[in-house]
C-alpha cells in the first residue's frame, strides 16, 4: 500500500499542488498512509443505496425495513 | 470569604452571590487576573492577557448592579477564549505565526453572545497551531502544561481553556471541536466539556476551519456551568447557515433530575478495543455507578465504527483547502506537525471525498437508530490519560501510536466520530490514573438532547471519585 514519490510528485506537478521535496514527502507519508489505509477499508462497502452527508436537513435515523 | 478563593467556585455557586452584591465583580477580576499573571509561567495558558479590557468591562459590570441590572448568571463571571475565535480589536492568531498580526474587525457571534450575557473575558487562549491537533504543544507561543503535571499535555487543541478552567483561572472557557478540542482537553484536565448538537451553536467567527463538524463548546467546572454557557451560546444564527432553528429549552431545568428509567447504551465495539486499563476501569466504574442510580444498561453494537477512518479523507481535503492562502502566501510560518498533516490532504481523490461523504452518512444513520433503543451512550472520552508533552509516541498493548503530527489521531479516536455524526457529546471527569492525571467518561445523546445529557452527566458528577478534587499548581 501506499503511493509512490514519483506519483506525488506527479500529481503535485499535473496538479498544481504545493510543491514538496522528497524529504519533505517522507514527512506527509504517515497521514497519506494513514487515509489510503482508511480508504481500503471501505473498499468493498456497498454504498450505492446510502444518501450523501451532504444531503442538509435529510431525516434521519429510519428503521431497517423503512 | 478572600477574593482568591471565590476563584475555586463555580460559575452556578457564584452568580447569586454577584447577584445580591456580595461579591464584586472588579475584586473578582482582579483575582483572576493575578492568578493569571501567577500560573502564566507555569501553565502558558494564554496568548495574549486583557488586563485593562477585563478590569474595564468588570467596572461597567459593576456599575450595572449598582443600577439595579442583573443580566443572568453570567453577569461578572471572567472567562477565557480560545484564540481561533474572532474578538474585534484584539490580536487572534489561531495559535499561528501566519496570523501572528491578525486584529479582527468584528466579534465572533459566540463572544458576542458571552458579553451580552455579561461575561468577562480575561484573555485568548493558547491552542495547538491552527487547532489542528490534540497537544496543544504550540510551536510558536510554547506548550500549554497540564496544572495536574506540569510535564503532561492539556490535551487540545482547546488546551489553554482547559489548564485555566482547571487550575481556577478562568470559570468557564469557549473552546473548539474538531475532533474532540474541548472533551479531549476536558478529561485530560478534570474539567466538564460540551461539544452540543451541530447546528446548535453559531460557528460565524471562528477561524481558518472546515466548516464541516466543527464545533464551539465550554468548558467548564461543574455540569450546572456547562448547562448556563450552553444557555448563553445556543440558538439560531441567519448568518451561519450550519445553524438549525430549533427552540432553546432551559438547559438548567433537568438537572437534579432522577435517572431511574434511563436506559444507557455500552458500545460493545470500537469504544473499548484500544483503552488504558486504568480508563476503562474508570470507565466501568462510572457505569456501574449510575446503575446504582438507577439507569438500565444495555449493550449496543455500532458496527459502521469499522468504516469512521474513511472521514479522514474528507477532513484532509477539507484542511488542505481551508489553508490553501495561507500556505500560498506563508509556508514558511508553520510549524512542521501542522503542515505536513495538512499538506497531505493534496493527494486525497475526489472519488475518496465522495465515499467519506457516503460513510459519514452511514454513520449518523447507524447511531440515530441505536438511539431510538437507547437514551444516551456511554463511553471513555480518551483511550490514555494525558501523555508527556515531549512524547512523541504511545505505547498501548504493544502498538505505537503516534501522539501528534502527521499520522497522529489515536488521542481523539473516541470523541472524533461525534464530530462526524454531530450528536451532542459531554465529558466528564471520573476519576484518576496511579499516576494522578484525570480521566473522563463521555455521555453520548439524541441531536438538540442536550438537555438529556445535562440531566445525567449533573446526576453522575454528584457520585463521581473526582468530586471536589482540584489541582494543586
Amino acid at each position: 500500500m501506499g503511493i509512490s514519490k514519483e506519483t506525488m510528485q506527479a500529481i503535485i506537478r499535473e496538479y498544481g499542488g504545493f510543491d514538496l521535496s522528497d524529504e519533505e514527502l517522507d514527512l506527509v507519508q504517515p497521514e497519506v498512509d494513514g487515509y489510503l489505509e482508511a480508504m481500503a477499508g471501505v473498499a468493498d462497502l456497498d454504498l450505492v443505496d446510502v444518501m450523501s452527508s451532504r444531503l442538509l436537513r435529510a431525516a434521519e435515523g429510519g428503521t431497517e425495513d423503512a | 470569604m478572600p477574593n482568591d478563593a471565590l476563584l475555586d467556585l463555580t460559575i452556578s455557586e457564584l452568580a447569586p452571590r454577584i447577584a445580591s452584591r456580595e461579591v464584586s465583580p472588579v475584586e473578582l477580576t482582579e483575582a483572576a487576573l493575578a492568578r493569571a499573571d501567577q500560573l502564566q509561567p507555569k501553565l502558558n495558558s494564554f496568548i495574549t492577557l486583557l488586563h485593562e479590557r477585563a478590569l474595564e468591562r468588570a467596572r461597567a459590570m459593576e456599575a450595572e448592579l449598582a443600577d439595579g441590572k442583573y443580566r443572568g448568571p453570567l453577569h461578572g463571571i471572567p472567562i477565557g477564549i480560545k484564540d481561533n475565535l474572532a474578538t474585534r480589536g484584539i490580536r487572534s492568531t489561531v495559535g499561528s505565526l501566519v496570523l501572528a498580526d491578525n486584529v479582527p474587525d468584528e466579534d465572533a457571534q459566540v463572544v458576542t453572545l458571552c458579553e451580552d450575557a455579561g461575561a468577562i473575558i480575561l484573555g485568548k487562549e493558547n491552542l495547538e497551531e491552527f487547532a489542528a491537533g490534540a497537544t496543544s504543544n504550540n510551536p510558536h507561543y510554547g506548550a500549554v502544561h497540564n496544572p495536574w503535571n506540569l510535564d503532561h499535555i492539556p490535551g487540545g487543541s482547546s488546551g489553554g481553556g482547559g489548564a485555566n478552567v482547571a487550575a481556577g483561572v478562568t470559570f468557564a472557557s469557549l473552546g473548539t471541536d474538531l475532533g474532540g478540542s474541548v472533551r479531549l482537553p476536558g478529561a485530560f484536565c478534570g474539567v466538564v466539556g460540551l461539544k452540543q448538537t451541530f447546528g446548535r451553536v453559531s460557528q460565524r467567527g471562528l477561524m481558518v476551519t472546515s466548516f464541516n463538524g466543527d464545533h464551539i463548546g465550554p468548558m467548564t467546572r461543574s455540569v450546572a456551568d456547562s448547562a448556563l454557557m450552553l444557555q448563553a451560546l445556543a440558538g439560531y444564527d441567519p448568518l451561519d447557515p450550519s445553524t438549525v432553528p430549533v427552540p432553546v429549552p432551559d438547559y438548567s431545568a433537568g438537572l437534579g433530575g432522577d435517572l431511574s428509567g434511563l436506559t444507557a447504551g455500552i458500545p460493545a465495539n470500537y469504544f473499548f478495543d484500544e483503552i488504558d486499563s486504568e480508563v476503562e476501569t474508570s470507565v466501568r466504574n462510572a457505569i456501574a455507578a449510575l446503575q446504582e442510580l438507577g439507569v438500565s444498561v444495555v449493550e449496543v453494537s455500532l458496527p459502521s465504527m469499522e468504516y469512521v477512518g474513511a472521514l479522514r479523507a474528507a477532513s484532509l481535503s477539507d484542511g488542505v483547502v481551508t489553508h490553501e492562502p495561507y500556505l500560498t502566501s506563508d509556508r514558511d510560518k508553520y510549524g512542521p506537525n501542522v503542515i505536513y498533516r495538512t499538506l497531505a490532504g493534496q493527494f486525497v481523490l475526489g472519488r475518496d471525498y465522495s465515499k467519506a461523504m457516503k460513510v459519514q452518512r452511514l454513520i449518523k444513520e447507524e447511531y440515530a437508530r441505536v438511539l431510538q433503543g437507547v437514551d444516551f451512550l456511554i463511553t471513555p472520552t480518551t483511550p490514555i490519560p494525558a501523555p508527556r508533552i515531549d512524547a512523541l509516541d504511545i505505547e498501548l498493548g504493544g502498538e505505537t501510536h503516534r501522539v501528534r503530527g502527521p499520522g497522529s489521531g489515536f488521542i481523539s479516536r473516541n470523541t472524533s466520530p461525534m464530530n462526524g455524526n454531530g450528536l451532542p457529546a459531554i465529558t466528564v471527569p471520573c476519576g484518576f490514573s496511579d499516576g494522578g492525571l484525570p480521566i473522563g467518561v463521555q455521555f453520548i445523546g439524541r441531536p438538540f438532547e442536550e438537555s438529556l445529557l445535562f440531566q445525567v452527566a449533573a446526576g453522575y458528577e454528584q457520585v463521581s471519585p473526582s468530586r471536589g478534587i482540584r489541582p494543586q499548581v
